[in-house]
């Protein structure tokens, strides 16, 4: 029973941890470009000051695909799933914000 | 499960009919990110103020650049020519005096006149490339040994006893933005705000009923470590590997320079400080953390203490965990990976 018990608020933690994403958020420069269901498979080109960024979506994770930035930090970010989560391609001035239906910070020290 | 999915859709769309009233604004500014969220106020006022506080900081940002035209380069070029005196607007002078006045109660380890060093390793450009450093400039710059205290302001003008200073404000300006921006946020008589430059971070007031609540990013990882709330007039500020940096042959070098080897700091990932309200909480949250960055592993917990700062988090290389006692009572762990690892040091 106990253990049992444990196990369950070991989830629940997990779980409210690692809540996945439902929405996506996308910036560039100073304008939201568009909140998007990350429930589907699509590709997106955003057009930034140094070139296009291509991020994809599919089936409950984003990331960016291709980015004509030097360094491909963004790239290298890989998937995000979980809400809360951040990817920022400061050269293109583009940003990814995943959001769920629960509250998780407001905003990430990094 | 369906009543409990129709309950939840009742929530939501409640939640849609009375939207909360937070504005958030991104925009880029110092190289970063930029992200004002307002609590409170109505979107216009909220977007003014926002965009007023933006211009501010794009100003700050222009004079202060290291390696473009700005008041700032004409001093490194000075010093580096024929050391004219130059005339320094009087919010420059009073940021030199103050963060002299840190880098000597650091020791030395945090050092904005190491712009030098920090050209040398190529981390003076929008996008920097892999290189090979040389090795003999490297050891002349050391040598040189540029300090904050070889300037000398008199009557407004700035000339340094050693032509190798080259300022680099880029741990102290964002900080500085911050302090500026919320001087100006309670003059307009703004109650509630999060202003987050770069992953430097201050608050005032409160979201909604709620403290402000942010994120640690992970070094390694696209998620957050842990989360805290944020009180008003708390500042927080990380020193990371994993900002600006570039590998070579496999190793990293970030753009955290140890004024004292002239190379980048290797053995931690990243270094969090808390930083209590006053004055220069921005300032400090963007400062202190680079002793305790650059400091050996066995004396971060006195680097913590020489810039008073009682909340610090260190991540290291090898994935341990080191925080000081109160930061430890401040956090909520979402990497329970991350948890384990984690050990609480005397602060």
């Amino acid at each position: 029973m106990l253990a049992s018990l444990v196990a369950v608020i070991l989830m629940f933690q997990q779980f409210w941890s690692f809540e996945h994403a439902s929405q996506l958020k996308i910036r560039q420069g100073n304008k939201i470009i568009g909140t998007y269901d990350l429930n589907q498979t699509r590709e997106l080109h955003i057009k930034g000051p140094i070139g296009e960024s291509i991020i994809v979506i599919n089936q409950g994770k984003v990331r960016f695909k291709q980015s004509p930035c030097h360094n491909q930090y963004c790239v290298h970010q890989g998937w995000l799933s979980r809400a809360g989560q951040v990817a920022i391609c400061l050269p293109n001035q583009v940003s990814l914000q995943l959001m769920g239906a629960k509250y998780t910070y407001d905003s990430l020290n990094y | 499960m369906r009543l409990f999915l129709i309950f939840l859709l009742g929530f939501l769309l409640a939640a849609c009919t009375k939207p909360e009233p937070l504005y958030d604004t991104q925009s880029y500014v110092f190289g970063t990110l930029v992200d004002i969220s307002i609590y409170g106020e109505t979107q216009e006022r909220a977007q003014e103020v926002s965009n007023q506080i933006i211009g501010d900081f794009q100003e700050l940002h222009n004079r202060l650049h290291a390696w473009r035209p700005s008041e700032l380069k004409t001093l490194n070029d000075e010093f580096s020519r024929d050391n004219t005196p130059v005339t320094i607007a009087p919010d420059i002078a009073a940021m030199l005096s103050d963060a002299t006045k840190l880098s000597i109660q650091s020791k030395g380890a945090f050092n904005p006149a190491i712009g030098g060093l920090i050209e040398a390793w190529g981390f003076h450009q929008d996008e920097f490339h892999p290189l090979k450093v040389d090795e003999v400039k490297i050891k002349n710059l050391v040598q040189a040994n540029p300090q904050m205290s070889d300037i000398v302001i008199e009557n407004g003008k700035v000339t340094s006893n050693n032509p190798a200073v080259q300022l680099d404000l880029g741990g102290y300006a964002k900080g500085y933005a911050l302090d500026i921006a919320l001087a100006s946020l309670r003059k307009q008589g703004v109650k509630n705000a999060l202003v987050n430059i770069g992953g430097n971070i201050i608050a005032l007031g409160q979201h909604g009923e709620k403290p402000w609540r942010v994120g640690i990013q992970h070094p390694r990882k696209p998620n957050a470590i842990a989360t805290l709330d944020l009180e008003s007039g708390w500042a927080i500020g990380t020193s990371g590997d994993y900002q600006r940096y570039f590998e070579l042959n496999g190793k990293r070098y970030c753009h955290i320079i140890d004024p004292t080897t002239g190379y980048p700091v290797q053995g931690v990932q990243a270094v969090t400080v808390l930083i209590s309200p006053q004055s220069n909480a921005g300032t400090l949250s963007d400062v202190a953390s680079k002793p305790i960055f650059i400091a050996k592993p066995e004396s971060r917990a006195e680097a913590a203490k020489v810039m008073h700062v009682e909340y610090y988090l260190v991540i290291e290389s090898d994935s341990k965990i080191l925080m000081s006692a109160a930061m430890a009572k401040r956090l909520t762990w979402l990497d329970t990976v991350a948890a384990k690892h984690a050990t609480s040091a005397q602060p």
